[in-house]
Formats: C-alpha cells, structure tokens, sequence
C-alpha cells in the first residue's frame, strides 16, 4: 500500500532554481551565526554585569529579555527557510503555527504558579527562606548572584 | 508563489491534498509539533521550578571549562562551538534534501555524510561536558564541613559563596585531604604529599580566603533538570544521527533513486532541523539566561 | 522566492491503487487477524482489547463497592481468589487502593481513549471521508501493538507481589514516587510510568494517522463542511491527543527519573516512616500541572468522541438533519481549545496561586456556552423527528440525558469557592462519572449498536439491547445520583472505611444500595458482552447495505467489505451528510448529486 509512490494527493511539485537556493541558504547561515554571536555578546556582558559590584536587576532583565527575543528570529529562520515551513501553503503554515500559541498560556501559568510557589514558602517557611536566600555580600568583587528579583526561566 | 495555483485549485474540496503535501511529510510536521510539546513542557518546568526558587546558580560560573584549557575561565566558549556544530549540520543536511529534490545521488551522500560528522561531532562535546561536570571537584560546603564534589542529579556545588567567619569555622572542620585539594589548586609550592604531612593548623593558613571559590551547595533540581533536558536533546541527535545513517544506506544502495525521489531524505531533514531548533532553546535557558 | 510552478494535470482520482489485488489475494491468518493492516481489522481488534479491559476495570469497581457498601463483612470467596489481598474475606487497605487506581487508569485510558477513539477513529475515519484506508496502514497497525504492549505491562503488574501502582490513576507524587511510602509505589509504579510511555507513543501513532487520513485522504467534493459530525468530532480528538498525550511524557519520565535516579523534580522536604529524605527543591504541584495539561484534554479526549457519534446517531434516526451543523462544529472547536486552557481547575486546593486559580475559573466556566449550544443542538435535532428507537438511538437520548446532568455539577465545581468544599468528596466522584465516564460509555454502546452491522454484517440482538439500555440508564443514576448527596455532606471519596465519622452512617444503607446496583448493572454489561460476541457468529444477518437508511458514504460499501473498503471506484460526494426528510424524501446520500430543483438545506 504505497501512497507515496503515486502521491496522488500532490497537485504540483515545486521547482527551485540553483541561483535562488544558494543565495537562501547562504544568507540564512549567516544571518543565524550572526544571531548568536550577539547572543553569546550579550551572554558575556550579563556575566560581567554579574561580577560587579551591583548589578542592576532591570538591565541584566533587560538582557535576557532581548536574548529571548533573538532566540525566536532564530527559531524563526530555522524554521522558515531550513525547514521549507516558508514555502508552504499558507493554511499549512497556520495549522502549525497556530496550535503553537497555546504555549503562551502554558507558559504564563506554570511561572506564575511556580513564582507563587516561592512567595508562599517565604512567607510560611521561614527556614526555607533563611536557607535559600543568598546572603547580601559587603563590596564581595565575586560573581554576586542576582538579589531577589526572579529570573526570567523562559520557555 | 503558490497564489496562482491558490486562485485555481480548491483547495478543500476532496480528492487532495489540502496542502498540496504527502502525507508522511504532513505526518512528520505534526510529529514534531508534538514533540514540541514534550520539550516545551520540559523547559516550562525548568521554568517553574527556576522560578520557585530563591537562588539559581549563574550559568557562567558552570559552564566555563573548555577541554585541554585547565582551569581556565571561559564562560559561553564551548557551548558556542557545540551550538556552531548543530548550525553547520542544519546547513549540510539542507543541502541533501536540496539534492534529493534534483535526484542528485553523489551529493545527496556527501552531504549527508557531513550531517552524520557534525551529529557526532556535537555528541561528542556533549560526552565531554557531561564527564567534566560530573566528575568535576568544587569545594562545597555541606553540612559545615567543606566537600569535593562534582554537579550530579543528587547535589549541586553551585550555590552562593561562602565568606568570613563561616569561611575559617568550615575550612577548620574540613579533612586534611579536601584541604590539601583546594590548596593545590591555587599554588603548586608543595607537593600534595607534602601537604598531606602537615599540621592542619598550617594548612588552614595556606588557604587564601579571598582567592579560594568555595560555594554551599545550590538548587539540586538544576543537575536533574541539566541532565534530564541535555540528555533528552542528546537522545534527539543521537536518533536523529541514525536516522541520517539509515538515510544514507538506502541511498547509497539506491533505494531512493529506483524509487524515482527522495523525500524520505526530506522527512529525516525535517527531524534534523528540528533537533538544531530545540538546541536554540535548550541554549537559551540553560547557558544564556 | 521565484519558485517555478508547474500545474500537473488535476486528474487526481482518489487514491485507487492496486487494491483489487487486496482483496483477491489469499491472506493468511496472521496477516488478517493479528498482524493486519486493514483499519476496520484495527478498529475490531482495539474493540475488543477495550471491551477486555472494560470487564477488568469493571470488576474492580465491584469489588471496591463491596468495601464500600459492606464494610466489615466477610466474603470469604475473595481471599480464594485475592489471597492475602482480601485476608479473611475482606477487602485489605492496599487491595483496595491498588483497586481503585486501576479502575480509574483502566477505565480513563485503555477503555475510553484506546477503546473508543482507537476503535471509532480507526473504523469510521476510512470509512465516512472515503478512503481505501489510513493514510499510513503500517503506523495504524504499530499503534495498536504498542497499545497491547502498553495492555501487557499493565495487567503483568497486577501480578507482581507488591502490586499494581496504588496512588491514585492520577500518580501524584510524592507519594506515587516514593517506594517506601506504600506497596503500590514499589515495582507496581514503574510498570505504570512505563505503560503509560508506550501508551502515549501508541496514541501519537495513532493521532498522527487520523490527523493526516481526515486531511489528506477525503475523496473527491468531501470538502471539510461536508464530513459527517463524527470525523470532526474524531479529528480534534487527534489533535488534543497530539498536542497534550506529549506533556503527560514529560511528567512521567521526570517521575520515572525521581523514583530511580534521585533527582529532586517533584519532591522536597519529605519525612517518610522517620526516614528524612535528601531531595529537596522540587515541587509536587509542578507534577499536577504536568498531569492536568493532558488530563483536562484527556476528558475531552473521552468525550468529543462519543458526542460525535451521538450526533450522527440522533440525526439518522430523528430522520432529520442534525440541527446547526456549524454551531456544532463551532463549539467542538472551541472545546478543543478551552480543554488546554483549563487544566488548573483540577488544582484549585493543592495551594495553587488563588488569582491564578480565579483565572482557571473564568475559563473553565466558559466551557459551559459550547456544550449548551451542543445539548441544545441534540434536543432540537429530536425536536418533532420521526423518532425511531433503536437501541443506539436509545442510548444516544441517554448520552444527552447523562451529559446534561453531568455537565451541570461542572458548573459547581468549576467555581474554585464551591470546590474548595467539596473537592475530593462524592460529588466530584459523582460529577466526572455521569459526564465523563457513564456518558462516553454511552456514547460507545450508541456507535456499537449502530456499526455493528457494518463492522460484522450481522445485528445485535435487539432484545437484549433494550434490556442493556434500561438497566444500565437506571442503574446509572442510581448509582451516582445519591453520591451527590452523600459529596455535600462531606463524605470524601478514597476513604477505605468511614465507620469512624458518627455523622456519616447515616448513609450506610444507601452505599449498600449503591453496591447492589453496581453489581446488577455489571451483570448486564456482562450481558452485553456476550450479545456481542453471540452476535458476531449467530446474529441477525444483515441484508441491504444501508440498514438504518443513512446517508453517509460507509453505508454504499458491500456488506462485509474487503481492505481497500469499496469494490469499484471510491464514490464521489455531492451534498453535505444531514439531508434526512428533504423534498418529501426519508434521505438522500452523500453521494447523490445535487438536483436541478432541489432546495437549498
């Protein structure tokens, strides 16, 4: 029972030229080596940012927020160009994306949830708090942990 | 592109492909929704636990080893090669299914081949960093004494840094033996048998309290979640490798061109790029942010 | 992109292939009995694995009903066959967790999942899109041997010494993670872990394959608004299988991981038997929200199935067309969706974020507006129709009654300030019975009872049909309308014996009475059973090809239909399934083309 051998249920085939494949991939490659160079910049000055003295929560927050955000153009052209997902029709490319925004909600809940987890046991288990929290360093020069603030766990 | 032939074929009325696809390629995207999930619901969790919790140690102090560097701090380095390795891949396995689509045999095989490196070649570094972390010796202190311990599911050695009276009263509780370690460390004046000759006291002031990196142990779920995600990404790329193997037996023996195309090649593609896809999330959560 | 287009001829003809060959060719007994590829053999064989399955997590809920109905009293032929699980005579504590568990696995996963969308999805997706079989056979006969690989692990860890897992079919930990803490935690657990993970591989076999057939695989004009209720029905099951069976995975290989390896997921700050345990970090509730994100589908899982068939069943024989079949398809959608956004409302007590928890309430609530707009659309389907009871027909009335019922103690308990009075009592075993349990099995015996004669080319004995009907309606409410009761005066459920509460005796008689029923409707199931295996040899014959007068393309194949399901050319299709009693005729098929005086339905 081979379907594939007629794929009766093609109606045409797709047909690239050279000139057009190679301009694509190459331009993909170099587009995703570039993303992640920045990433790994931004991941060296989070690291240094870290080590001084007092870290700004809100910049390394910043930071990471600005990681997340090239990790989906990356995400994007992996699956955009690599992929084909580009060159399909567009109701195929819905049937895919779409059921991904469920994500959103399954995402928001579980952080939230686990966020509450924290602050409940702070304020009900004192020695889970006392144990747990990084004490504050006076002037320490070293990689000083973040003080409170949560970090960003995305997706 | 596929507007003219939009405007003249329905589509959805039977008797088609509503996406103009085979089904084994629509099976396959679905699949890899699917395994999406399984993923996104690892990563959701690390997510959450992260989040519950008051301390998580800082991936640059983790993951700073490069092999044949020592000791050296180098944050971010080795992931970026493994990271490069995956992209490279990705790109390679492109050009197979490029060739597959011109029935292109020899070159369907060398760049297959080139996938099937790069798959083990990112297997490799992953072997390398597991080994390092696993059988790694941090100072650590537990229970008041100081311990060597490597990062395994059951402790983590990368909690906050110890100072101060804490420091002394540990470092004077902790045996001969670890104390002898951290000095050897830090400076290679004596010889570890020679420090294991003398009085603790002078060990103990050997110790260069603010040049030593000793931690209390941290979260234990991050090994657990470390291990458990890698490793499951790493059984992705181990299966995705065989795949390629597989692929590339049935080229070799013409399977595919007796069979007139190649989009089995297309489908393992699919799975490949998909493994290099959860590689840029497992990098963002675990070494970026 | 400057992609090249090339037009192939649009002489696409179905996918007849080399089937003829099929049906001519001598097929041995192994390669048309087990090891077939042929989706209604698929679809019998995951059948009656259910129905084995339905006896086996049937009985146990007798058993546990004799506990439960009886405490104390001796029944000495259960330490015959139990042992040492039912010393004396009477049911032991880890007995009748082990019970328990198992019911509820059993019955939620091998009998409702596989059982019935494994046997409808398989039989009917071919069948009503006209296909000559899945869009792939050999993934569809995999699914159904990792599901009876999944059935092996689990019945063989009835039968180890400490027992089946014993922590609830929902394997919270820590206590399901836990060897130490009971007996159903030791090898029983594992067995659990690692049948559900060939379970869930079977379903996404599975799903992937109707996704794909009810896509790709529909012939010519079976545009997507004309596929029959239960195709749509069947496929946003897929899709919820696909998209939530994954996150279940990952839940029970993180268990599987803390039990064996000692890692620190799910657990923290344990004491067991004076035992300190080192784990510490994790979060029990992070397993519960893994395990709703596919439990809460799950139900629907469960459900859209049987609303499906019992859609085509009440339309076919009202004689008349379902009532807003958009509507319809509108709110299977928008289940479809709210079932992944609602997961938390299973939590609203395990120290859930309360604004969280207040969110999932929301959510869950509006759950309520598509299945009104559903249970309005059945009622006005029957609405002045030229009813005819038949046994399917019977218990697609009895769905719509049970789901009525059901569905609104869910408006109670969707309320997080109503659930936190009643959660884990009665009430909750009485709502998610009636609506999800009852009702899907409901739902089941109408699709039984309607495609038998397609699936054997005999009838089930009608006699015994209304017999099954009636008692097992009665017997429905009997059972689980008091558990109401007993829910709001706090009777919790999972309670071995309540002897010790003084104010809850009272309720003593009506658990026997509830005992007794449950045994009687067990023995008409039993009943059932053998009508349909009786009826399989012996049964009725069936002699046109559409006995019920339907419309649907499965009823212009032969009789029996060889693999490849129609003979000649896969009908074409010209009009939408529902047209029942129009122009002053009883029915006109899918396959009829559109006359030139016809009116527009």
């Amino acid at each position: 029972m081979q379907h594939t051998e007629s794929a009766s249920e093609i109606t045409f085939h797709h047909h690239i030229d050279e000139k057009t494949f190679k301009r694509n991939v190459i331009r993909t490659t170099v587009i995703l080596s570039v993303i992640t160079v920045i990433e790994l910049v931004i991941g060296l000055i989070i690291y240094t940012m870290h080590k001084g003295p007092d870290p700004n929560t809100y910049v390394v927050l910043a930071f990471k927020g600005l990681v997340c955000i090239l990790t989906l153009a990356k995400a994007y052209y992996i699956v955009s160009v690599f992929m084909h997902l580009g060159d399909e029709i567009r109701n195929m490319i819905m049937t895919i994306v779409v059921p991904l925004l469920l994500f959103v909600w399954f995402i928001i809940a579980f952080i939230v949830d686990g966020n509450s987890y924290k602050n409940l046991r702070n304020d009900y288990d004192k020695h889970f708090q006392e144990s747990t929290t990084p004490a504050s360093h006076h002037g320490a020069a070293e990689h000083a942990p973040e003080p409170e603030a949560p970090k960003p766990g995305k997706q | 592109m596929a507007t003219t032939a939009t405007a003249q074929t329905k589509w959805w009325s039977g008797g088609k492909s509503p996406f103009n696809t085979e089904y084994g390629k629509l099976m396959m995207w679905y699949f890899l929704m699917s395994d999406a999930f399984t993923f996104g619901a690892f990563l959701i969790s690390y997510g959450s636990i992260r989040f519950s919790q008051n301390f998580w140690p800082d991936p640059n102090a983790v993951f700073n080893a490069f092999p044949g560097a020592g000791h050296a701090n180098l944050p971010l380095a080795f992931v970026s090669v493994m990271t490069f390795i995956l992209i490279i891949s990705s790109v390679t396995m492109v050009l197979a299914v490029h060739a597959g689509h011109n029935n292109n045999k020899k070159d369907v095989v060398k760049w297959l081949a080139w996938t099937i490196v790069g798959g083990f070649a990112f297997l490799g570094c992953q072997a390398w960093e597991w080994h390092h972390l696993i059988t790694g010796e941090h100072a650590t202190l537990i229970d008041g004494t100081i311990q060597m311990v490597g990062q395994t599911t059951r402790v983590n050695p990368w909690g906050d840094l110890v100072h101060g009276p804490e420091l002394t009263a540990a470092l004077q509780n902790s045996t001969q033996h670890t104390l002898a370690q951290i000095v050897s460390e830090h400076s290679h004046t004596y010889t570890h048998d020679q420090l294991m000759g003398m009085p603790k006291q002078q060990l103990v002031d050997l110790v260069n309290e603010a040049e030593v990196h000793i931690r209390r142990n941290g979260p234990v779920a991050f090994g657990g979640y470390f291990y458990g995600i890698t490793g499951f990404h790493g059984f992705h790329v181990f299966s995705g490798v065989v795949i390629n193997i597989v692929m590339l037996v049935m080229t070799q023996n013409n399977v595919f061109e007796n069979r007139g195309h190649y989009l089995m090649i297309e489908k393992a593609g699919l799975y490949w790029h998909f493994v290099d896809l959860v590689w840029v999330f497992v990098f963002l959560c675990f070494y970026l942010i | 992109m400057s992609d090249a287009i090339q037009l192939h001829s649009e002489t696409v003809v179905g996918h007849d292939l080399h089937h003829d060959d099929h049906g001519h060719h001598h097929q041995s007994f192994v390669s048309k009995y087990i090891f077939s590829m042929d989706h209604k053999m698929i679809a019998k064989q995951f059948l009656i694995t259910g129905i084995i399955w339905a006896i086996i997590g049937g009985l146990f809920s007798v058993l546990f009903r004799l506990q439960l109905g009886f405490p104390g009293e001796s029944f000495p032929i259960l330490e015959t066959f139990f042992g040492n699980w039912a010393k004396g005579g009477t049911i032991q504590p880890e007995f009748y967790y082990a019970l328990v568990t198992m019911h509820g696995t059993v019955l939620v996963f091998f009998v409702l999942t596989a059982g019935l969308s494994g046997t409808f999805s398989n039989f009917l997706i071919p069948l009503q899109v006209g296909a000559r079989d899945m869009a792939s056979p050999f993934m569809n006969m995999l699914s159904y041997w990792f599901f009876f690989m999944a059935s092996i692990v689990m019945i063989a860890s009835l039968f180890i010494q400490t027992g089946p897992a014993s922590g609830g079919w929902t394997m919270y930990p820590p206590l399901s993670a836990l060897g130490q803490a009971s007996q159903g935690s030791k090898a029983g657990a594992d067995m659990w872990l690692i049948s559900m993970a060939l379970f869930i591989v079977s379903q996404l076999m599975a799903g992937l394959n109707y996704i794909s057939t009810i896509l790709n695989m529909r012939t010519k004009g079976m545009s997507m608004t004309r596929l029959p209720l239960t195709i749509w029905a069947l496929f946003f099951t897929a899709v919820l299988g696909v998209l939530s069976f994954p996150v279940l995975l990952s839940g029970a290989i993180l268990l599987l991981f803390d039990r064996n390896i000692g890692t620190s997921f799910f657990l923290s700050d344990i004491v067991v038997n004076g035992e300190v345990l080192p784990n510490e970090g994790g979060s029990a509730i992070l397993f519960q929200h893994l395990f709703w994100f596919l439990g809460h589908p799950e139900v629907y899982i469960i459900l859209l199935p049987a609303m499906g068939m019992v859609s085509e069943v009440l339309s076919v024989n009202s004689r008349k067309p379902i009532f807003g079949y958009m509507a319809m398809l509108g709110s299977l959608f928008a289940i479809a969706i709210l079932a992944f956004l609602v997961w938390a409302h299973h939590m609203f007590v395990t120290g859930l974020n309360p604004f969280l928890g207040s969110v999932f309430v929301l959510l869950t609530l509006l759950i309520a507006v598509p299945s009104a707009i559903k249970v309005f659309n059945w009622l006005t389907t029957l609405w002045r129709g030229n009813i005819r009871f038949t046994p399917a027909m019977l218990f697609g009335i009895g769905f719509v009654s049970l789901f009525i019922s059901g569905g609104l103690t869910g408006i109670w308990l969707g309320n997080s300030t109503i659930d936190i009075h009643l959660h884990d009592t009665m009430f909750v075993v009485a709502h998610f019975h009636i609506v999800m349990g009852v009702a899907s099995m409901f739902g089941m015996f109408a699709g039984i009872y309607h495609w038998f004669p397609k699936m054997f080319g005999r009838f089930l004995n009608n006699t015994l049909g209304y017999l099954h009907f009636w008692v097992t309606m009665v017997g429905a409410y009997l059972i689980f309308w008091p558990m109401h009761y007993q829910g709001l005066a706090g009777i919790p459920r999972r309670y071995l014996d309540k002897g010790n509460w003084h104010s809850f005796n009272q309720f003593g008689d009506l658990d026997k009475m509830i005992t007794v029923v449950s045994i009687v409707v067990f023995a008409v199931q039993l009943m059932f059973v053998f009508n349909f295996f009786y009826s399989i040899f012996k049964g009725r014959k069936v002699t046109s090809t559409n006995p019920w007068g339907a419309n649907t393309l499965e009823w212009t194949t032969p009789i029996n239909p060889g693999h490849g399901n129609w003979s000649g050319e896969i009908p074409e299709v010209h009009r939408w399934p529902y047209d029942y009693g129009k122009d002053g005729r009883e029915f006109i098929p899918q396959t009829e083309p559109v006359g030139a005086n016809e009116s527009k339905h």
